[in-house]
């Protein structure tokens, strides 16, 4: 991002709302919802049904060049449109969100009408907001958010909670002296462990809030900005305790390190003084009666009178200095300040209080909805990618559908700016979701509908009239306030299924127990690194089914631990194997957020990835090679070899691309080399010598190397299928491949089918890739060398179409292609590894699931088309298909040998 | 078989330890992260060359009490902040001065793998 050059605007709020410029304006307008960049919007309209209308809370946008919203802000343009489109209010709150613009903008409006000579459009002088709501449901974030649309620096958020309300305008300090000298010296032996055990306890018994005590009962942490200003009482006791600790560490002599209390003015004075926002939180269970000197200054600060001037009741107590009185002027009213009040409701908890009702007359709060499934969704959005995606998608459906490409790159823009704002980089992960929003989109659907369920359950108050009722005996109001669903609770999940941990395998897994030497560490396969979005939705949703689990079946509420999963199924959860031929197109939640980095659409950052692959496959082949990843081969070059691979159609002629490291050709910037499938039973049929040698095939390692590379990788799985068997089968129809590129073109395969008793052979369908269940197996065979020579080796593949993913069975596969392999959604398993058979079973079991039971006899049918399992060491053995893949002595009946493929040229020009 | 040799690497320290921090901060951010009030973020860092990356990064402010956390979150141009080790706060004690100082910041901690 390229920073405009704007002028300096920092200062510009600190100015009298009376003193601002129209040069002044024109730095701080910063629109938002003009008709080229709308702005969502929720609330009720108008909506017209077959001829009736209907009033209707609908998700609709601003977009007025006349009359935007406006944002009178410090901040350059791009950095306002970022927060406020990445940071937005969930819906519900989006009215109160315009009505807090509004109010900070009346005032500054109307400075600007007089000085354009125009009758002022508004007298309005209120420079607050107060909100009613649910904890958690984003009051003071909201407070906040709007100070930060409006200048660079941090809002402070007074959090009321027991404390005496005149303490907003006077409030009795603990004085440290210049430069905290106290504290920083009480911290440096904190931290040295070098505090005198009597002066440990004495901090102990510091209020509760402002000392943190860890496990052992040590002091951990000093909150000294919560205790200087911790309330009249509170600062009395410390300043005693804290006496006595600088006297037993002989901190009293040391110069500077003053310790005296004073009163001052409270916080709502200094923000009023500084120009600035203050978010008055949690009012509401401020302590009762303590806020009788502020009534005036809320008069005030509504707009209902001029001035008012309020005295220091603590001036010369206890021998304190400070102010003995302030006066608040309308004409000293500074453009930056604004006061948020936000309250909780009555119901919340003992020590929230009903207001007077003179505040709440003169405040008049706005009480939030509670969160409707379109907040929830915005949320989840925002918490997973960082900005509301679905918000966003609702509101531009149309746009963002004519144009995905682009509406994915806006929503990257303002990521990317919001991250250049915060100063850090977008989280890979966030990247990699982002770049896939309409999975996004989806998943964060469907999450939406299911936790909006959830909060319907265990919402004590609602339960007997929101179709819950039989959850009455479960859901009391304890439960409700401990485990209701919040946005908190979301929060957790989406924080738990981030990092990369252990996973339970599914319980039909086989497993191998070796019972052997366990008295020595085990060895451990070489460590695969992997993508953190790879997997996500799979976290996520086994997050989500053990917190469902933990809070409701295993505390014996097991009708709401019921519910709960049906719901999880009927939102599509899980990725829920269905019977065959009725897989849904909708993808669940975890498939829509388990995203490979190959997925990305974008063919440049395919080639990026896939250079990085193929140079370290290369570097590890032959150690001898120290180049660069640039030496070897260019990103660009790379990008033509992708770009040719992604045109040609070459599943009909079981045309491969396979990795190239000829060092001629290589070097001229040929990164891939063209290959093909010779079926031997072809050259039988036709009574023919095999025309090529063992030096013709293409080597093991170099087409596993294509598996691992993104759209080759592909597009090879698409042409390895069989073609011949059937046509050969028939006698009628001319088999195809084996067509180097001189021949003419092959006739297709599987035409006029009628009557052929393979056609009900489902085995041969799974070997042709054209199963309705989506599964397929063949095997090839490629030149492999090791300490018993050269020789030709099988290579099996199983492939699960729908779901993108295959098993590939062959010899030790270079270890830098692993972690491919898993992007790939390629399992690649050595034959000689001792666990084989197990990994084989535990991916075929994945592969076929939800799958008829009979479906991996077809599967084992299918294999022995190709492979001989008439082995004289097999007899009578009755093998299953897992023994068959990893016995080497399997010969291949009539191979399908995989051999370059020099006529077609040598690969992408 | 190929010859290509590593060619002098001139890129400039100050770049290498840019991208270095850039690495850093993207392998903190993998092993997760705690939402704090307000949008700012909690990655963990592991101890080692990664925190040291991100420690000697331009533009980052390393507090190591609760007293210096307050100073930086109130500090416009300290946007993103490391915490040693063996800073006398708890993660609680983080999340509590960011729910009093409405910013965002983006907050890294080191800790032992």
């Amino acid at each position: 991002m390229t920073k405009k050059k704007t002028k300096d605007t920092a200062a510009l709020l600190k100015k009298k709302i009376t003193e601002l410029t129209a040069d002044d304006f024109a730095q701080l307008e910063k629109p938002l919802g003009t008709s080229s960049r709308p702005f969502p919007m929720w609330g009720p309209q108008r909506i017209e049904h077959g001829g009736r209308s209907d009033i209707e809370t609908v998700l609709s946008f601003i977009a007025s060049d006349s009359n935007p919203l406006m944002i009178f802000s410090e901040r350059a343009y791009e950095e306002v449109v970022a927060l406020a489109y990445c940071d937005m209010p969930v819906p519900s709150m989006l009215p109160i969100f315009k009505d807090g613009l509004e109010r900070r903008a009346d005032p500054l409006v109307r400075q600007k009408d007089i000085i354009e000579g125009r009758q002022p459009q508004n007298e309005n002088f209120n420079r607050t907001q107060m909100m009613i709501g649910d904890p958690g449901h984003g009051k003071s974030f909201l407070g906040a958010l709007h100070g930060r649309l409006r200048a660079k620096g941090s809002v402070e958020i007074f959090d009321c909670g027991g404390k005496n309300m005149n303490d907003l305008l006077f409030e009795m300090v603990l004085d440290f002296g210049a430069g905290d000298a106290l504290p920083k010296a009480i911290d440096k032996r904190l931290k040295a462990g070098a505090l005198e055990e009597i002066s440990v306890g004495l901090l102990k018994a510091l209020p509760s809030k402002a000392v943190t005590v860890d496990a052992d009962g040590d002091v951990k942490s000093i909150d000294w900005t919560y205790l200087k200003n911790a309330g009249a009482e509170e600062v009395q006791a410390a300043f005693e305790t804290l006496k006595k600790v600088s006297t037993v560490e002989g901190l009293d002599n040391a110069g500077g390190n003053a310790l005296g209390m004073n009163s001052q003015f409270g916080p709502l004075i200094r923000a009023y003084q500084e120009n600035r926002e203050i978010v008055l939180d949690e009012y509401n269970k401020s302590r009762e009666g303590s806020d009788n000197a502020l009534q005036t200054v809320i008069q005030f600060m509504i707009g209902e009178i001029r001035e008012t001037t309020v005295d220091n009741p603590l001036k010369n107590k206890d021998n304190t200095s400070g102010p003995s009185s302030f006066t608040f002027k309308r004409e000293d009213m500074g453009a930056g300040f604004f006061v948020t009040f936000t309250g909780n409701k009555t119901e919340d908890g003992l020590t929230t209080r009903s207001l007077n009702k003179s505040v709440y007359d003169r405040l008049k709060p706005d009480t939030l909805p509670d969160p409707d499934v379109i907040d929830w969704q915005h949320r989840i959005c925002q918490m997973m990618v960082g900005l509301p995606v679905s918000t966003l998608y609702t509101t531009f459906k149309d746009e963002a559908d004519k144009d995905p490409e682009a509406f994915g790159e806006w929503l990257m823009w303002l990521r990317k700016t919001k991250a250049e704002v915060e100063g850090s980089p977008v989280p890979e992960l966030q990247e990699t979701l982002l770049t896939n929003w309409q999975n996004v989109v989806q998943a964060s659907e469907k999450l939406a509908l299911f936790y909006d369920r959830w909060a319907g359950m265990t919402d004590a108050e609602k339960i007997t009239y929101n179709g819950n009722a039989e959850l009455i005996e479960e859901v009391d109001e304890e439960y409700a306030k401990k485990e209701g669903m919040s946005f908190r609770r979301i929060k957790q999940h989406l924080e738990e299924a981030i990092p990369i941990r252990s996973r339970m395998e599914p319980v039909d897994s086989p497993v191998k127990l070796d019972m052997k030497s366990w008295s020595k560490s085990p060895k451990l396969a070489e460590k695969v690194e992997e993508n953190p979005s790879l997997h996500f939705g799979s976290r996520l949703v086994e997050y989500i089914e053990r917190m469902t689990y933990e809070k409701s079946g295993s505390v014996g509420k097991n009708k709401l631990y019921n519910k709960l999963q049906k719901a999880m199924e009927e939102y599509g959860l899980r990725d829920i194997s269905l019977q065959e031929g009725a897989r849904s197109r909708q993808k669940s939640v975890e498939e829509s957020l388990n995203i490979s980095a190959f997925s990305d659409r974008d063919l440049g950052k395919q080639a990026i990835l896939a250079r990085k692959i193929f140079c370290d496959f290369v570097r590890q082949m032959d150690p001898e090679i120290k180049a660069e990843d640039d030496q070897i081969v260019t990103s660009k070059k790379f990008l033509d070899a992708l770009q040719y691979v992604s045109t040609k159609e070459t599943a009909p002629t079981n045309e491969l691309f396979v990795a190239n490291r000829d060092p001629e050709s290589l070097y001229a910037g040929n990164p891939l080399v063209a290959a093909i499938i010779k079926d031997a039973a072809v050259y039988a049929a036709a009574d023919k010598e095999l025309d090529f040698s063992l030096a013709d095939l293409v080597h093991h390692d170099d087409l596993i190397a294509s598996f691992a590379l993104p759209t080759v990788g592909a597009k090879n799985l698409s042409s390895v299928w069989d073609q011949n068997i059937r046509p050969m089968t028939r006698g009628d129809a001319k088999p195809v491949a084996n067509d180097d590129g001189n021949a003419d073109a092959t006739a297709p395969a599987n035409q006029n089918t009628a009557n052929n008793p393979m056609d009900h052979d489902e085995a041969m369908y799974i070997s042709e890739n054209r199963s309705s269940h989506g599964i397929a197996t063949t095997s090839v065979q490629v030149l492999y060398t090791d300490e018993d020579g050269e020789r030709p080796v099988s290579v099996h593949i199983v492939r699960n179409e729908q779901r993108g993913k295959t098993l590939v069975v062959s010899e030790k596969a270079p270890s830098k292609l692993l972690a491919a392999f898993r992007e790939a959604g390629v399992i690649h398993v050595d034959r000689k590894d001792p666990m084989a058979k197990t990994k084989i079973e535990t991916a075929l079991t994945d592969l076929t699931r939800g799958m008829p039971a009979t479906i991996k006899d077809r599967l084992t049918d299918a294999f022995k088309y190709r492979n001989d399992e008439d082995a004289e060491h097999l007899r009578g053995k009755n093998p299953q298909l897992a023994d068959l893949m990893v016995d080497p002595d399997v010969d291949m009946l009539y191979a399908k040998f995989v051999v370059k493929n020099n006529k077609r040229a040598n690969g992408p020009k | 078989m190929m010859q290509i040799n590593r060619q002098e690497n001139d890129m400039p320290t100050e770049t290498l330890k840019e991208v270095g921090a850039a690495v850093a901060q993207q392998k903190a951010m993998e092993r997760g992260v705690r939402f704090l009030p307000h949008g700012s973020r909690l990655f963990s860092v592991a101890t080692g060359w990664e925190s040291t990356m991100i420690r000697q990064d331009k533009g980052v402010v390393s507090c190591d009490t609760l007293l210096t956390l307050e100073e930086a979150m109130q500090d416009e141009d300290a946007r993103v902040i490391f915490i040693p080790m063996d800073a006398l706060m708890t993660d609680d004690d983080i999340e509590k001065v960011c729910q009093r100082n409405g910013i965002v910041k983006t907050l890294f901690k080191e800790v032992t793998e």
